[in-house]
């Protein structure tokens, strides 16, 4: 018999929906350009197709994302989707070092990512020697098919700190001896999608979605706009519960999106704010602008309204409730990672998690892990300072985060979610239980706040839980990119011994490897098995003990003293005068005996 | 404890060294007269007096100079020095090391000193005697002596004590003084009682020792105070990197045992006393080792000179003793002649005061 034609409707629908799912595919040329985004000083970039800032890429849930990067730069690159699970995907997720080497000048990297489960605001960025900071990095945006909410037209909204000196040079100088407190370099400036004075037009009564990233390699920025409301609806990826405020932090990573009706007239044109927060910086020269501003024009010619000063209102992200519930469950694994800065045995200020630096491997560590075979599982084929972490396949892993710093971190897990669990004041130790929320401090304990960046204030904790659903090797990490180049990173193993049958890397990355002399097999070292002579590994902290250099100085400073005051004493010792009287005395009397024997001897 | 916040070593010693000075030469003084004037008791009391009114006046004025200066210095002159005070306490830490070494060097003489008090003021008295005692001017001779030689302590000690004055807070030098005058004051009374010479120069050899070992750790900390402004500049520091150093010259970089550290008071003391920092440089090893070297190698050299001059001596002496009996008594009791001879002997720093009140002589260039 025929089909119904209900049935014929519903088929007809799966199939415009599979229709739906292009695949968009991006030509990427990196190359390196002049610009003066801030319009205060120009200065070499890292653009894209010879334009900067980097156009913005779009795509609809389902899509397959294509992007043909090319490195016309003159060091080696890598692209990192933020945000993206990379389901089944991890060798396209860009860190370098973690899941691919970078790609050298010349060659080409096509990234194949797959956008299902996934809508929202996301960015990408570049993943190898801070390339992002110099201006590597994009608005990435997934749209829904049916968005959650209605509104008329949206708007990306990008933060960024930025600098007149290259990443390299600020770097070297950070990493160095002359920078024991470890000061992070503080930005010249800051800018709205990569320039200042951007502008956004508002036609009233309509609502407004305001995609608001932050792509900054330190900075916090407080979002707010005047004479505005707004309602978050959208964190990380994480579409959540209309949330009123008039003001929040967005840290380095971090996306938020936010609906604002528009006024009903046109008189006025309004400021939107993102004021920079000192406390990020070392010190505040005086001519960084902190507060920056675009403008939401509703008429050309409206005079601005009056500027308002937020008071920057405490937020609390895990307050927000996910509109699509996942419940959370008890951890089968849970690690308590203590961050903190030290000084160490290379007199340079380095990043811990737990007394250990991250230093990348020499073998990138996803083909570490689909080359060893059993020994995948086993922590320490990944290096001694990869800090591998191993989670079983659908395992609910948990992380304690101890942020035993004077700063705040803006933490990132790659490939993931992750439920904000609980936070509290001070360190855990592990020795109690851990304080998660519940329903009376938390009303949506039961359907935890989830998303991919999260901020942990100074002096605090936070603990993070996600089912290990997605094999593959995914960097954990301070987003603040000096502290990930300062080693403040944990590289997370997941399902290991699922990896080979789910992922599968094109041979042309383990070309690009051999080219540039990285090997891609074996362990850290490149060696088979455990055996891990040649590993990269980085410096201890500084042990504050005396070294034997030491021990001999003390001996001879104590030697010195003592001869010198045996000196004194003898020095003091009044017998002058006697001695001198008692020397005559026996000169006197041998010449009284020569004398006598001479007389003797001549008679 | 944070006693070295309120009391400081180098300036209690300081103190404790010129109160001393003038204890013995006070109480030499004192027990001179009661020698001398024992039929004459009224004498003795009124000359008595005029020794102990001197010493007072003496005293008051130096102590509210050495005030006023302390005062006016650490009001005024610590603002002129704040953006480059490493550099100005590194300087004056060696100046004082300079005066600290010449002083403590010098106490080891105090015998000799004492003798060569006596041999004045018998000479001086004599003196009197010949023009006749109770003369107007000569009244008050033992008024002005005390009087002048306290002075002269007193401003030496505050020309001390502002060199050392950049090193130590404000806040830290009256319990110094006074415990230091205060001791000063019982070695003096001590003498007065008659202690013999030899348990005291025990007593002025342990002093000097001690300021010896002061010296040296002052010219560590002085080394290390230029070292820390010059690391300071080159890594732009905001204030609270005082804790770094210069990895490239580093010998030892303690985590505890930091005298900085106001809860460690034990090693406060070894940092006042000994110069000790959980931080040490080459630069400050070198100059902690040197400077002893270089004390060792003076005090060899006037030692070696001290003995070829007594050789010589005791060979004319023997001469005379052979060959002119009589001429004898010129070269031999006569102290006075004594420390002429010994003045050559040490090198030609000083003049001699032939009378008690003209110049002042300087004691401590013996």
């Amino acid at each position: 018999m025929l089909p119904s034609f209900k049935t014929f409707a519903a088929a007809l629908t799966l199939l415009s929906a599979a229709a739906q799912a292009a695949v968009v595919t991006y030509n990427w040329n990196i190359t390196y350009v002049n610009a003066n985004p801030d319009g205060l000083y120009e200065r070499r970039v890292i653009g894209v197709n010879g334009v900067f800032p980097p156009p913005p890429i779009e795509v609809t849930v389902n899509d397959t994302l294509v992007i043909n990067a090319i490195n016309q730069l003159d060091v080696p690159t890598s692209l990192h989707a933020h945000g993206l699970f990379q389901v089944g995907n991890n060798q396209m997720d860009g860190p370098s070092m973690v899941t691919q080497c970078p790609f050298p000048p010349g060659a080409n990297f096509t990234y194949t990512i797959p956008t299902v489960n996934q809508t929202g605001t996301y960015w990408i960025h570049g993943h190898n020697l801070g390339q992002y900071v110099d201006g590597l990095r994009a608005p990435l945006i997934i749209h829904a098919i049916n968005e959650t909410y209605t509104y008329d037209e949206e708007y990306t909204v990008a933060f960024a700190d930025w600098y007149h000196q290259e990443h390299a040079p600020l770097l070297a100088f950070y990493l160095s001896i002359y920078n024991p407190s470890g000061a992070e370099p503080i930005p010249q400036s800051g800018l709205i999608n990569q320039m200042t004075n951007a502008t956004f037009a508002f036609v009233p009564g309509k609502t407004y979605r305001l995609r608001v990233i932050n792509m900054s390699a330190l900075s916090i920025f407080h979002f707010h706009i005047d004479g505005h409301e707004f309602d978050i609806i959208e964190v990380d990826g994480i579409d959540v519960q209309k949330a009123n405020v008039t003001t929040f932090p967005i840290a380095a990573a971090q996306r938020y999106s936010v609906l604002v009706t528009a006024k009903n007239s046109t008189s006025n044109n309004y400021l939107i704010h993102g004021d920079m927060d000192p406390m990020m910086y070392d010190v505040v020269p005086p001519n960084l602008v902190l507060n920056i501003t675009g403008t939401i024009v509703y008429a050309p010619d409206a005079p601005l309204a009056p500027i308002e000063y937020s008071d920057w209102a405490a937020f609390e992200d895990a307050t927000l409730v996910p509109v699509l519930a996942q419940p959370t469950s008890p951890y089968t694994t849970q690690n308590v990672l203590t961050a903190a800065f030290y000084l160490m045995t290379d007199y340079t200020n380095k990043a811990v998690f737990n007394d250990i630096t991250y230093v990348m491997p020499k073998v990138p560590s996803l083909y570490t892990a689909l080359s060893m075979g059993n020994l995948s599982s086993n922590p320490q084929v990944y290096g001694p300072n990869a800090h591998a972490l191993i989670a079983s396949h659908n395992e609910w892993f948990e992380i304690v985060i101890n942020n035993d710093d004077t700063g705040n971190h803006p933490f990132h897990l790659h490939g993931h979610v992750f439920q904000i669990v609980g936070r509290s004041e001070g360190l855990y130790d592990g020795s109690t239980p851990y304080p998660y929320y519940d329903a009376s401090t938390n009303p949506n304990y039961a359907n935890p706040m989830r998303r991919d960046t999260m901020l942990v204030p100074a002096g605090t904790n936070a603990a993070i839980r996600f089912q290990a659903n997605n094999p593959g090797v995914w960097f954990f990490h301070c987003h603040i990119e000096w502290h990930l180049e300062a080693g403040l990173a944990i590289t997370l193993i997941e399902a290991p011994e699922v990896m080979p049958s789910v992922l599968t890397v094109d041979p042309q990355h383990y070309e690009q490897c051999a080219v540039q002399g990285i090997p891609y097999q074996g362990n850290a070292a490149g060696n088979a098995g455990l055996n891990l002579t040649g590993a990269n590994f980085g410096p201890s902290i500084l042990p504050g003990k005396f070294t034997a250099k030491g021990i001999v100085a003390l001996v001879f400073t104590i030697i010195a003293a003592l001869l010198g005051l045996v000196t004194v004493v003898w020095y003091a010792h009044d017998d002058d005068l006697a001695l001198a009287q008692a020397s005559l005395a026996e000169a006197a009397e041998k010449n009284k005996a020569a004398a006598e024997s001479e007389e003797l001897s001549s008679l | 404890m944070a006693g070295t916040d309120y009391f400081s070593i180098p300036i209690f010693f300081i103190i404790f060294r010129e109160t001393t000075e003038a204890a013995i030469i006070v109480s030499v003084l004192l027990s001179f007269l009661s020698q001398v004037l024992t039929e004459d008791p009224a004498m003795k009391k009124r000359l008595s007096r005029q020794v102990w009114g001197g010493t007072a006046l003496g005293l008051t004025i130096s102590l509210a100079i050495g005030a006023a200066f302390i005062v006016v210095w650490n009001k005024y002159g610590h603002n002129l020095w704040a953006s480059s005070e490493g550099i100005w306490v590194g300087c004056f830490s060696l100046v004082a090391v300079l005066m600290i070494t010449v002083m403590g060097v010098a106490m080891l003489r105090t015998t000799q000193m004492q003798e060569k008090w006596k041999g004045k003021l018998s000479k001086a008295m004599d003196a009197e005697n010949a023009r006749g005692l109770g003369n107007q001017s000569r009244r008050y001779a033992l008024f002005i002596l005390p009087l002048i030689t306290v002075l002269r302590e007193g401003l030496e000690a505050i020309v001390f004590i502002g060199g050392v004055t950049f090193t130590e807070q404000a806040k830290a030098i009256p319990a110094a003084v006074v415990v230091g005058v205060f001791c000063g004051l019982l070695v003096g009374y001590i003498l007065y009682r008659g202690g013999n010479g030899m348990s005291l120069h025990r007593f002025f050899i342990g002093s000097t020792c001690l300021l010896l070992l002061l010296a040296a750790g002052l010219v560590a900390k002085g080394i290390a105070s230029f070292e820390a402004y010059t690391w300071a500049k080159k890594i732009h520091a905001q204030g609270d990197d005082s804790a770094t150093y210069d990895p490239r010259v580093n010998v030892w970089g303690l985590k505890c045992c930091d005298p900085n550290n106001n809860n460690a008071g034990g090693w406060q003391l070894f940092n006042a006393i000994l110069g000790w920092s959980n931080v040490a440089s080459i630069g400050t090893i070198v100059g902690y080792i040197l400077y002893w070297l270089v004390v060792i190698a003076w005090l060899v050299y006037m030692k070696l000179k001290r003995r070829r001059a007594a050789a010589s001596r005791a060979a004319m002496e023997d001469l005379d003793a052979t060959e002119f009996v009589g001429e004898k008594q010129e070269i031999g009791t006569d102290s006075s002649t004594h420390s002429d001879t010994a003045k050559d002997l040490e090198g030609d720093r000083i003049e001699e005061t032939p009378a008690l009140d003209s110049n002042p002589v300087d004691l401590k260039k013996l």
